[in-house]
């Protein structure tokens, strides 16, 4: 008798163990169309007891940075500040920009820089990201939960019933996990977290209201993929792809999220009672070989003790109903008319090669070099891109610049949950996946953009490749008589006026330097005709390096900030 | 009778390695004394301090959030163990050049506003973080005089395991020191530093 009740005691004293969960963050939100993104590193308690852990992050948040609530057709200028001490890049992903403001591995922030790129949202709504992208340092950088989120508004998904009401019923979900040091501090080098953090916490809870809840989910990982479902293997609904709505939602009960995918998903809690749980679950057990983090191992290199198992992600409570909630799920979503392999007149082939032993993978055997550019693209073409994978293990293709259309996988079908428009897609062994994007605008051929994979270790030991988009060259192009400029006013309060000595000159970037060398700003494609805001200068002497576009030469000059 | 001899100097050889090796050993990197400018504007050196023991070396900086939570820590480490002879020093070997928030000027008033009591230190050169193998802020080092009268590392690592919650925390570093004044010998010489990492000038890739 007096045995059992200690049993029931030590059952009760586990199972109060084992619900020790906490309420995860929802990142701040940051609306407009000017944003000032300070990264920087930070400290967060992440573990229960002991050390807090030494963090990357933006703004007021201490891992991964705020939410960025934009709207198609508006400007956006990104005021990028690099407090890391070390150097870094910040790549829109997802976003259809010119590649001098996408962040990718050569728009590199040195520390204590501020980097202004901007440009027209053209993309869908959607949810997209944010994340450091400088080559070999990408692993590093995102462990230590550098990036957030981008959501995109357009009038297509306003008028539509879903829920949008960020962080009550409209819920962002960024997934990874991590590994610690007996110090409680991140390390780097395995490839799987043996603990899942949802939106930066451990055992992540959050309470929905009973009614139609959208999740926004993002994975974020270094390479685990997550097989997700509800653990009353209820169905729900995917409404967007990485790009935007898909034409109608699509239901299912369970979704693979692959590293870089986001998919936006309803799941429908009217019938269910307040007060009553649900688990979000990773069900990632007896995959096939070469899903990330299907491994059998729990050690090592690709080991970790979430490997081969079903996992929670999230544990949702019921609570009460908003009021004007969203009680039913939409039939129809988006109207898209997507790319077809007619539709492409020029073909693409990348071959995934490497990986065998201590070779890193590559593609079509050749490692990324940041000089090298492995493709040169026409403007205004539409195209079809063969992506081969022969190789030993899965991976997660990912190209910059466009959103495409997945049209054929070798080993069956394109499923209906990755039918809209797609930026990054899982590839697995002995696959050959085709897809149709469009390069209709932004020709550069100074910078290029990426493709590559997004597990971090293959970027880093680079599974890269590199592609300028080049327009037609104008018969009659103005080459300037001389890219010599006057600063006015000299010294300079707030801010700092150009004269051009030829006004046909174009300015492609700008540079500001002190005296000594070190990069204060970098302005790519400078709106210089209102004035360049320096007010953020100490005082002293600076030199302008300014780099015109038809020639690619630096004239510099120097002023001085009160 | 030959061969017997020429044994009979190896094994006298080989006692001769052997004891030394006993009472120095020889794995303990030597710190030369160094001089370094305060953000008194005044020179420190190790020379300074005749009566010293040993030291603590803490590398630390102006920025790193990690490094913030110990400046009264590290007030209190000090006002304990100089009457003891063990001096601590605080160092900025951070690049000033890259990094305009670990300049003098701001070491300066970081001193003022942290009301640090202990020396701060600048490393202009990063000659010394390399000589002591630093590589993170806040570091701690203990330096320990030998009878050559010369200094050498004895612990290196962290100055406690509980950055925010100093109350529940192992003080791994005045254990050392309290080990070292008793005439022991370090018995957890080496601990994960962790913090802020520190960059070497023309580590980065652009500069």
């Amino acid at each position: 008798m007096k045995k059992s009740f200690v049993t029931l005691l030590i059952i009760f004293w586990f199972s109060k163990i084992h619900a020790q969960y906490n309420t995860i963050p929802i990142p701040e939100a940051l609306y407009g169309t000017t944003f000032d993104l300070n990264i920087h590193e930070s400290i967060k308690q992440i573990k229960a007891t002991g050390n807090q852990t030494v963090t990357g992050s933006i703004n007021n948040e201490t891992f991964w940075g705020p939410t960025l609530i934009i709207n198609k057709g508006d400007e956006v200028h990104m005021n990028v500040t690099n407090n890391l001490n070390e150097e870094t890049t910040l790549h829109w992903h997802g976003m259809h920009l010119p590649a001098v403001m996408d962040g990718g591995p050569h728009q590199i922030i040195p520390a204590g820089t501020l980097w202004q790129p901007y440009w027209t949202i053209t993309n869908n709504a959607a949810t997209y990201w944010y994340h450091p992208h400088l080559h070999t340092t990408t692993e590093a950088q995102i462990t230590k939960g550098v990036g957030g989120l981008i959501i995109v508004k357009d009038e297509t998904e306003a008028s539509l019933p879903l829920p949008r009401n960020y962080g009550t019923d409209d819920i962002p979900l960024i997934l990874t996990s991590r590994n610690f040091t007996s110090a409680n501090q991140f390390s780097v080098g395995r490839a799987y977290g043996d603990l899942m953090l949802t939106n930066g916490v451990l055992n992540g809870q959050f309470t929905f209201p009973k009614q139609v809840v959208r999740l926004r989910i993002l994975n974020a990982e270094l390479e685990r993929g997550y097989n997700l479902g509800f653990s009353d293997n209820r169905t729900f609904y995917i409404i967007a792809n990485d790009g935007g709505l898909l034409n109608a939602p699509v239901a299912v009960t369970r979704l693979p999220v692959h590293v870089g995918e986001r998919y936006e998903i309803l799941v429908n809690l009217t019938n269910d009672n307040e007060g009553g749980t649900l688990d979000l679950k990773a069900y990632n057990t007896n995959q096939t070989f070469g899903f990330p983090g299907g491994e059998p191992n729990t050690t090592g290199q690709f080991g970790s003790l979430l490997n081969n198992t079903s996992f929670n992600v999230l544990h949702i409570i019921i609570g009460a109903a908003t009021s004007n909630p969203i009680t039913s799920i939409p039939t129809t979503l988006a109207n898209n008319t997507y790319y077809t392999a007619s539709d492409a007149t020029v073909n693409q082939s990348v071959t995934i090669t490497g990986g065998q032993g201590t070779v890193p993978f590559t593609f079509n055997n050749t490692a990324y070099v940041d000089t090298f550019i492995n493709k040169t693209l026409s403007v205004d073409t539409t195209q079809k891109w063969t992506v081969t994978n022969t190789q030993i293990f899965g991976h997660c293709f990912h190209i910059h610049d466009v959103q495409f259309k997945i049209i054929s996988r070798s080993t069956g079908n394109v499923g209906a949950y990755e039918s809209g428009w797609k930026d990054s897609f899982f590839i697995a062994i002995n696959e050959t996946v085709n897809f149709v994007c469009r390069f209709k605008d932004y020709a550069d051929s100074t910078h290029p953009f990426m493709y590559h994979c997004h597990f971090a270790q293959h970027e880093d030991g680079g599974m890269m490749g590199q592609f300028v988009v080049t327009g037609t060259p104008l018969n009659t192009e103005i080459v300037s008589s001389t890219t010599k400029f006057k600063l006015y006013p000299n010294p300079v309060n707030d801010k700092l006026f150009i004269s051009l000595n030829d006004t046909t000159t174009d300015i492609y970037y700008i540079t500001i330097t002190t005296t000594e060398g070190r990069i204060v700003m970098m302005l790519p494609q400078p709106q210089w005709q209102n004035g360049i805001d320096v007010s953020s200068l100490s005082a002293g002497s600076y030199i302008v390096q300014m780099m015109d576009k038809a020639t690619k030469s630096i004239t510099t000059k120097k002023f001085i900030k009160n | 009778m030959k061969n017997k001899g020429s044994l009979i100097i190896l094994f006298l050889l080989i006692f001769t390695f052997v004891s030394f090796s006993f009472v120095e050993n020889k794995n303990e990197k030597i710190i030369k004394s160094f001089s370094l400018k305060g953000t008194d504007n005044k020179k420190v050196s190790l020379s300074d301090y005749k009566d010293a023991k040993g030291f603590v070396i803490v590398f630390t900086c102006n920025k790193c959030p990690m490094a913030k939570l110990y400046s009264n820590r590290l007030n209190k480490i000090n006002d304990k163990y100089k009457k003891q002879g063990v001096y601590l020093l605080t160092i900025n070997s951070m690049d000033t050049l890259a990094y305009a928030e670990e300049s003098f000027k701001l070491m300066q008033k970081k001193v003022k506003n942290e009301k640090l009591t202990i020396p701060y230190l600048h490393d202009k050169k990063q000659s010394i973080a390399k000589e002591f193998g630093a590589t993170h802020t806040p570091q701690s080092f203990i330096i320990w005089k030998n009878k050559n009268n010369k200094f050498s590392i004895k612990y290196k690592g962290a100055i406690d395991d509980n950055a925010s919650e100093p109350e529940k925390a192992t003080n791994l570093l005045t254990n050392s020191i309290d080990e070292l004044l008793a005439g022991k010998i370090v018995s957890n010489p080496v601990t994960e530093s962790f913090g802020c990492r520190i960059y070497f000038r023309g580590e980065n890739k652009t500069h």
